[in-house]
């Protein structure tokens, strides 16, 4: 193991050690109510059975949630998150801290920057480099992360790697060089199943200064796409020293948009509406719809597309960025929503599920100017074309590396055993909802390791070491293996560089655009194309934040 | 892109209302994959009696690069057509294009791009090979185009199980509802394999009944 990365595990298992007061909830209404120790079982389909012999069990970590022992009234309660428009050179103080919240009705601790939900929208300058100066207030250590960006590497934020924990009291401050347009974020790198889950992240947006980068819209808006697990009693308590949820990680079952329940937005008729969507859930892929809109794809992480195309709906998960051009046509009531065939693993079967996201109200005379018009027109990005088409022709040569997505599983209860290799009979391209939460739940991540192999040396994980010359192209091969104990779909996310993704299965992309994050399925393969173009040492990793916890990531160093 | 919509009824009432919250429209208690099961069943005929040269494993051997092995699925011949008692063949899928790499319908069912391959499948005597798309349940059926050539055809499905048929008809008419001629050659999505737990393994005490199982 690496000495970075043993201090950055480290340093993870303690963020949350910190002694906390005995828990005291009220289990009213809830299934099985206090199991013991401060634990709740997370709701289940009352339909499906419990599976025989778990009926009491427990995940083998203990129950953490924010701020335990303190009034959370006497917490500040949060407010909706703000835009701070930042100069080159400009300074922005962000304090992490703890905070009150009411979702669904229920008042808890959780955390914020700067006390806002999602914490604010900060813009900057394409080409500048800005300064955030971060003190932590919560409870336990925390960083930075800066989503996406290719920063100088010792303000990536990756505890043990970059940088030691901000430690409670302490402050960080981090210099962000901000080389690309698009749609970034930021989130902690310590325990990000527990922090982020608790309202720590927040976007960072570079604007170009081309005035045409983007086509013309009559308005932007954001849509921060998160879930969180709660019964009756509030929220399911998280691991204290390792996640629960390490199978298939922590499903939320209350939609948030821009960190609140029922956001609702309006329109006109004909209005251009820019959404920026981020997918900051712990592992959720949404598949969002828009009604009967039409949408228009312009740009992903790291920029635009080489070409703008029509899409019935956007497939975003965990970290992604997607950005869309929607058109309501008329007016009506029309749902944002996550629209997916749910699995049944019980009954073996799929089934429609929605949720609805948001609500936008149209309504107002029909717009048909300049604007509208324009929205009719497919756009190609030159600018990007003649930067990718050099790319492609990567298509036809062996991978570079190849790496091999894969389970292993220890001292997990026998009833889980059992089920998961009949289970296992099919195992679909993507779990888009916790078919069998009793059995994720008691999945901790001391009992489950997710691993990146190397397939060239069989090195896992944090024994994988790449070293590289700044200016390279890597092409990487990721494949999901289909044969281990519990196949999964995988967001892979690249510190510090962007990539295409140049196939998948085999099957040329032909429409490329920089990413910093990208999904690979089940038992498919993806490959990308790193362009290696910033000195340090960074981590390649999984973005279901359980499974980063449990092992799945490694570092690469980039020789300047 | 191209904008790909089955036409089909097969939309959930209220998929599109505008209410908050969750909607789920859960299949009833049919068991998915009987009728599947009697389609599947093989029905030999005179000259079926030698050995079935060609496995699907043999045949999928040269299928390198063509999707995900893991989704790979037999196609099985069923023996009533002379000529193709000794057709084997595999079917693969992948995504369909999408920027995405994970390829949607309206209400979220995968939308692949499949190719069937087949070796020894000789071709039709008389009329045509025509491929059809269909639910495990066999309310749905939709014609996926006419085989011309009798070792491949690709075409698209969008639902997350189903069934690949080849059936030998008169002719090829794209309006078909259904088939008319017997079947040929068939084979169900991996996902498929995917049944209730009921009655089996840690859920062995269950009532298969219960849960709308016969």
């Amino acid at each position: 193991m690496s000495r970075g990365l043993a201090l950055a595990s480290a340093a993870a298992l303690l963020a949350i050690a910190t002694p906390a007061a005995p828990q005291e909830m009220d289990h009213a209404g809830h299934m099985m109510g206090d199991m013991g120790g401060g634990w709740r079982m997370p709701p289940m389909d009352p339909n499906m059975p419990m599976i025989p012999g778990l009926e009491m069990a427990l995940p083998p970590v203990e129950p953490f949630l924010a701020a335990a022992g303190i009034d959370v009234m006497t917490l500040p309660e949060a407010r909706p998150g703000e835009v701070v428009r930042l100069a080159p050179g400009d300074t922005l103080d962000i304090e992490v801290s703890i905070v009150r919240r009411t979702l669904n009705g229920h008042t808890a601790a959780m955390y914020g920057y700067n006390g806002q939900y999602p914490g604010p929208l900060i813009e900057a300058p394409q080409g500048s480099t800005v300064v955030v100066r971060v003190t932590n207030r919560i409870e336990s250590p925390t960083t930075v992360h800066w989503h996406g960006l290719r920063l100088e590497n010792r303000f990536d934020g990756v505890p043990g790697l970059t940088q030691d924990p901000i430690e409670v009291g302490e402050s960080f401050t981090y210099e962000l060089r901000v080389p690309d347009a698009g749609m970034f974020w930021y989130h902690p790198h310590v325990r990000e199943d527990v922090q982020q889950d608790l309202g720590l992240y927040g976007n960072l947006r570079v604007t170009s200064p081309d005035p045409d980068y983007h086509g013309p819209a009559h308005r932007e808006e954001l849509l921060v796409l998160d879930d969180i697990l709660m019964d009756d009693a509030g929220f399911i308590p998280w691991g204290r020293e390792a996640p629960t949820h390490a199978l298939m990680g922590r499903f939320g079952n209350v939609m948030l948009v821009n960190g609140v329940t029922g956001h609702t937005l309006g329109a006109r008729p004909g209005e251009v509406i820019r959404f920026l969507l981020t997918n900051v859930a712990n592992t959720r892929t949404y598949n969002v719809t828009f009604g009967n809109a039409r949408v228009k794809l312009v740009a992903s992480d790291v920029g635009r597309f080489e070409r703008e195309m029509w899409v019935q709906s956007v497939v975003i998960a965990p970290a992604e960025r997607y950005v869309v051009d929607v058109v309501f046509p008329a007016a009506g009531e029309v749902a944002i929503a996550n629209t997916i065939q749910a699995v049944n693993h019980f009954r073996g079967e799929f089934y429609p599920h929605v949720d609805t996201l948001a609500l936008v109200t149209v309504a107002g005379p029909p717009l048909d100017d300049e604007v509208t018009r324009a929205h009719a027109t497919l756009r190609t990005n030159e600018a990007v074309t003649a930067e990718t088409a050099a790319l492609r022709a990567h298509l036809g040569r062996p991978a570079d590396h190849t790496l091999e997505a894969t389970v292993r599983v220890q001292g997990l209860p026998l009833p889980i055993v059992r089920s998961m290799e009949i289970d296992t009979l099919y195992i679909p391209p993507i779990e888009w909802n916790d078919a069998m939460p009793m059995m994720n739940w008691l999945s901790a991540g001391t009992q489950v390791t997710w691993i990146l192999r190397d397939a060239d040396t069989g090195r896992e994980n944090e024994d994988v070491h790449w070293t590289f010359r700044q200016g390279d192209l890597v092409k990487i091969r990721v494949f999901n293996s289909p044969d281990s104990f519990h196949p999964m779909n995988h967001p892979i996310h690249v510190h510090g560089q962007r990539f295409v993704v140049l196939a998948r299965d085999d099957v040329p992309n032909d429409n490329l655009v920089w990413k910093d994050t990208a999904i690979v399925p089940v038992g498919s393969t993806m490959d990308i194309l790193v362009e290696m173009s910033n000195p340090g040492d960074w981590m390649l990793h999984c973005h279901i934040a359980e499974h980063l916890s449990a092992g799945m990531m490694f570092h690469f160093t980039v020789e300047g | 892109m191209a904008i790909w919509v089955r036409n089909m009824g097969r939309w959930v009432p209220g998929r599109k209302g505008v209410s908050w919250g969750t909607g789920s429209g859960r299949p009833g208690g049919l068991l998915a994959l009987a009728a599947a099961l009697a389609v599947m069943a093989a029905v030999p005929d005179a000259e079926s009696s030698g050995r079935v040269a060609g496995s699907p494993s043999e045949v999928a051997g040269s299928l390198a690069g063509c999707g995900p092995d893991y989704y790979r699925f037999p196609m099985v011949s069923t023996r009533r057509v002379p000529g193709t008692g000794n057709a084997t063949g595999v079917g693969e899928i992948v995504f369909a294009e999408s920027p995405f790499g994970i390829s949607l319908t309206e209400d979220g069912s995968y939308l692949y791009d499949f190719t069937v391959r087949f070796e020894r499948l000789n071709p039709a005597r008389t009329g045509t090979y025509v491929v059809w798309t269909t639910t495990p349940e066999l309310d749905e059926i939709v014609p996926a185009g006419e085989m011309t050539d009798p070792a491949a055809f690709s075409g698209k499905v969008a639902w997350n199980k189903f069934l690949v048929v080849v059936t030998l008809e008169p002719a090829f008419d794209p309006g078909a509802a259904t088939w008319t001629g017997p079947i040929v050659i068939r084979g169900m999505s991996r996902s498929g394999m995917m049944h209730t737990m009921a009655g089996h393994g840690p859920f062995e005490q269950e009532n298969c009944a219960a849960y709308g199982y016969e």
